[in-house]
C-alpha cells in the first residue's frame, strides 16, 4: 500500500492481483501526488505526452469526485486506488467511502442546457478518453482501462 | 500558475502560464474577477504557455465567459496546444468560446 497522506509515509503493497494500491485521505491537495505515482510507473512504455496528459486527466478527475462527491472532503475518509499494467493494459480502480451515486443517469453535459453549468464534465471526460469504464452498482468504485498499444 | 494581463490594441490581453485545474482555479478566477469588476470590454486570453486543464479549469473558464458577457464583455481564447483544443472539442465547449489560432488572430478580429 502507498500512503500518501498526513504522515507522508510511503509504503508498497499489491493485492493479490498484482496491483498496487495508493490509499489517500480526502485531501484535494493529493491529487497529483496519486496521479504523478502512478505515471511513473508508465516511464517503461514510452507513451506520447498526448497519452499520458489523457490518463493523468482521468485519474485526477476520478480521485476528485471520489473526494469530493464520495467523501464529502472528509479527511477521515479514505480514497484508495489500485492500478496494475497487465497484457498492456493500465487497470486504474478508485473507490471512495461514500454511499454511491446514480451513475447510470448522469447528464450530457454537452447538450445546451447544460454546455454552461459549473460540473459534470469529469466523468464525461473519463468516459471519452478511458478505454473501458465500469462502475460497480452503487457507484463508489470505478475502473478505468487504457490500452497502452 | 500566473496571469499577465497587458493592453494592446485598446483591448486587455491575459497571458496564462502553467496549468488550470481544481488546484488554481481560484487563483484564475481571481485575476480575472479583477478584468470582470472593470467591466473590461474585450479580452484575448492566451494559453500558449498553459501545459494542462481539468474539468475544474473547463469550468472556470466556462464561468469567466458568463460573467463577461453579463455586461456584454467579450472574450476570446488563442493559441490553445492540441491536446488543450481537444479537450474543448470533447465537451463542445468549442461552440461556447470563441477560439482563435493565435493571439493576433483573436486581436484582428476585435479591431
Amino acid at each position: 500500500m502507498i500512503n500518501l497522506g498526513r504522515s507522508g509515509f510511503l509504503k508498497n503493497n499489491k493485492d493479490r492481483a498484482g496491483a498496487i494500491i495508493i490509499k489517500i485521505p480526502s485531501e484535494i491537495k493529493l491529487l497529483r501526488n496519486v496521479s504523478s505515482e502512478i505515471l511513473e510507473s508508465l516511464a517503461p512504455y514510452k507513451m506520447e505526452d498526448a497519452a499520458l496528459f489523457d490518463i493523468r486527466l482521468c485519474i485526477e478527475e476520478a480521485v476528485r469526485n471520489a473526494i469530493v462527491h464520495g467523501n464529502n472532503c472528509d479527511k477521515n475518509r479514505d480514497v484508495e486506488v489500485s492500478y496494475v499494467v497487465e497484457h498492456d493494459k493500465l487497470i486504474i480502480e478508485v473507490a471512495d467511502q461514500g454511499k454511491g451515486f446514480d451513475h447510470k443517469h448522469l447528464p450530457d453535459p454537452t447538450v445546451e442546457d447544460n454546455i454552461t453549468r459549473n460540473n459534470g464534465r469529469g466523468v464525461y471526460l473519463i468516459k471519452r478518453l478511458m478505454d473501458i469504464v465500469e462502475y460497480n452498482e452503487s457507484g463508489n468504485r470505478l475502473k478505468m482501462v487504457k490500452y497502452l498499444k | 500558475m500566473a496571469v499577465k494581463t497587458e493592453q494592446k490594441n485598446g483591448l486587455a490581453v491575459c497571458h496564462v502560464e502553467g496549468e488550470i485545474d481544481i488546484n488554481t482555479a481560484p487563483d484564475i478566477k481571481k485575476a480575472f474577477d479583477k478584468l470582470i469588476g472593470k467591466k473590461e470590454p474585450r479580452v484575448v486570453i492566451n494559453l500558449a504557455k498553459v501545459t494542462y486543464v481539468d474539468s475544474s479549469g473547463l469550468a472556470t473558464l466556462v464561468e469567466i465567459l458568463k460573467n463577461m458577457r453579463s455586461y456584454g464583455g467579450k472574450m476570446k481564447l488563442s493559441n490553445m496546444s492540441p491536446k488543450i483544443k481537444s479537450l474543448f472539442e470533447i465537451t463542445k465547449l468549442e461552440k461556447l468560446f470563441d477560439i482563435a489560432v493565435s493571439e493576433e488572430d483573436a486581436i484582428s478580429k476585435f479591431v
